[in-house]
């Protein structure tokens, strides 16, 4: 993705201080090697996206190494910082296959026959979260019968928290860009522009300005660039629209959830319109998420946590009559590709989600979202934008104006 | 005719040398520099064999037999002795034996994509040899 080794660049990010930082950590818990294998552990790592079954082998001399499928090796060699000395491939071949060459390389290159191995276990309600399988777990077991195994993910969570200034420039220009995005599909949409158009149009108007802009990918697994109309709006608690066929038709709401990546920093910004003039009662549902989106916007700050936002948020709704269409939480976590959902540390009532008390700080970054939706009127909106958290308030990282437009 | 050889003996290391300097040029090498050691396991006598050849900018700088622990090499081949000699006799693809995993590679799996080819060119080279197994 970057391979940026220039310090004055924007986009800069100081990876081997990251690897020293994971060494540190290492070494407090006394851990010989660290086997990652979450998509998100890869990306800070090594700066690259690797899309297939990946690991990250980091030892306490030397560089990490990325082993992946070996038809990917060449690009991520490519594209990382790390060279090609130390992206590795696995494969169906007799020794080559990830659980031997992972295993190899530990015993013979790092030269270590016995210890400990720092690995990543747990659950998520995210799919490309990537932590170690059973199968794998216990086949590296057996292949590395003189090592004892602890779960270390929380050493990337702990580093990872507080974003860099090149991370964060990342998500601005990502943010740029997903305005971009945006604009294009205002520009479709008015002067009747949206008759005729299906759901899956819109997205790939979307696709192609951003991509214009330098956008590598609409990431979203929830279906790149989530475009919804009409009664799809109002989906109860409905965080996953993948563009439809179903055309845009006029008195319909529109929900343009529009996904970039640059640099493995991720924009999304949720817009949405009215097709047509708003009735009365259509207005009033549109005010009120405007309402608690400019709420929840002005009360994220340092000192803040995920239930006092929440528990303001509904206070407000319920003053304002219109609680039973609010999904009640207000954000989720954001971090390089693959760090997503949850936010902050596994500490919580619940393992492995979000805490509901963890208290943001300076330099966080996550996704501000307010999820209104009616379905028996067929009507919903979303909102979402990347927010930096910041001393006496956040940073909306998404510029386009925050409003639902009737299209005439 | 000429006179069959024992495989893996000094004199067939004597003969592979020659046989290589003759028949790969440099150019033919693709002038690569790496080395690789084939390990044997379970030869006839239950011992462990090696056989390890390495080329500088495309020549061959170094050829050796020997029973044990072989060189440090850049990639090692490991397998049993049967299978080699299988593959020496042109009965089984080296590839078809590492995809069934009846040979096991070590080292940099994309270095020894690169290759690849060039290590069958040699194999074809070793295979004209007269040897006994």
């Amino acid at each position: 993705m970057s391979n940026i080794v220039n310090v004055s660049d924007p986009f800069y990010i100081d990876f081997p201080k990251r690897v020293s930082q994971i060494k540190e950590a290492m070494a407090r818990q006394n851990i010989d090697v660290y086997l990652g294998s979450r998509l998100r552990t890869i990306s800070w790592v090594s700066d690259t996206f690797c899309p297939w079954r990946s690991f990250i082998i980091i030892g306490h001399e030397g560089l990490p190494t990325v082993f992946t499928f070996v038809i990917d090796v060449a690009r991520i060699a490519d594209e990382s910082w790390l060279g090609e000395d130390n992206v590795m491939g696995y494969a169906p071949m007799g020794g080559m296959e990830q659980i031997s060459a992972i295993s190899d390389y530990i015993k013979d290159q790092l030269n270590l026959k016995k210890g400990l191995i720092g690995i990543e276990s747990g659950m998520s309600n995210y799919l490309p979260e990537g932590f170690l399988t059973q199968y794998e777990y216990e086949q590296f077991r057996e292949a590395l019968p003189d090592f004892e195994f602890v779960n270390s993910y929380d050493i990337i969570d702990r580093l990872s928290l507080i974003k860099d200034q090149g991370t964060i420039n990342r998500f601005k220009e990502a943010s740029r860009i997903v305005d971009i995005g945006h604009k294009a599909v205002y520009e479709s949409i008015i002067n009747s522009g949206y008759k005729d158009k299906t759901e899956t149009e819109i997205a790939g108007i979307a696709t192609y300005a951003m991509r214009k802009a330098g956008s590598e990918w609409e990431w979203s697994f929830t279906g790149g660039n989530e475009i919804a109309s009409g009664y799809r709006t109002g989906l109860a608690g409905c965080a996953c629209t993948p563009a439809s066929r179903r055309k845009l038709q006029q008195g319909e709401p529109l929900m343009a959830d529009l996904h970039a990546m640059f640099k493995l920093g991720l924009g999304d910004h949720s817009h949405n319109y009215f097709l047509g003039k708003a009735t009365k009662r259509q207005r009033w549902h549109a005010d009120n998420f405007l309402n608690i989106v400019k709420l929840s916007l002005k009360t994220y700050q340092t000192g803040s946590s995920p239930s006092i936002i929440a528990e303001e948020m509904m206070r407000f709704a319920e003053q304002e009559g219109f609680t039973e269409y609010l999904v009640p939480g207000f954000e989720h976590g954001i971090g390089m590709m693959g760090d997503e959902w949850r936010i902050g540390l596994n500490q919580g009532a619940i393992p492995y989600w979000t805490d509901p008390d963890h208290i943001y700080q300076e330099g966080e970054l996550l996704i501000c979202a307010v999820q209104y939706a009616c379905p028996d009127e067929k009507i919903g909106f979303r909102y979402e934008n990347p927010i930096l958290i910041g001393k006496d308030g956040c940073e909306p990282l998404s510029k386009f104006p925050l409003k639902v437009e009737e299209i005439e | 005719m000429e006179e069959s050889i024992t495989y893996l003996s000094y004199e067939w290391r004597d003969a592979a040398e020659k046989k290589l300097r003759e028949e790969l040029t440099p150019e033919q090498m693709k002038f690569i520099s790496t080395s690789m050691s084939s390990i044997y396991k379970n030869c006839a006598d239950g011992k462990e064999r090696y056989l390890y050849i390495k080329c500088e900018e495309g020549d061959l700088s170094e050829i050796s037999v020997g029973e044990g622990e072989s060189p440090q090499a850049e990639f090692k081949i490991i397998g049993n002795y049967d299978t080699f000699a299988l593959i020496t006799q042109a009965k089984l693809s080296s590839q078809k034996a590492l995809m069934t995993g009846k040979l096991k590679l070590k080292g940099n799996m994309v270095k020894a994509l690169k290759l690849a080819s060039i290590a069958d060119r040699l194999n074809r080279v070793l295979a004209k040899i007269p040897a006994k197994y």
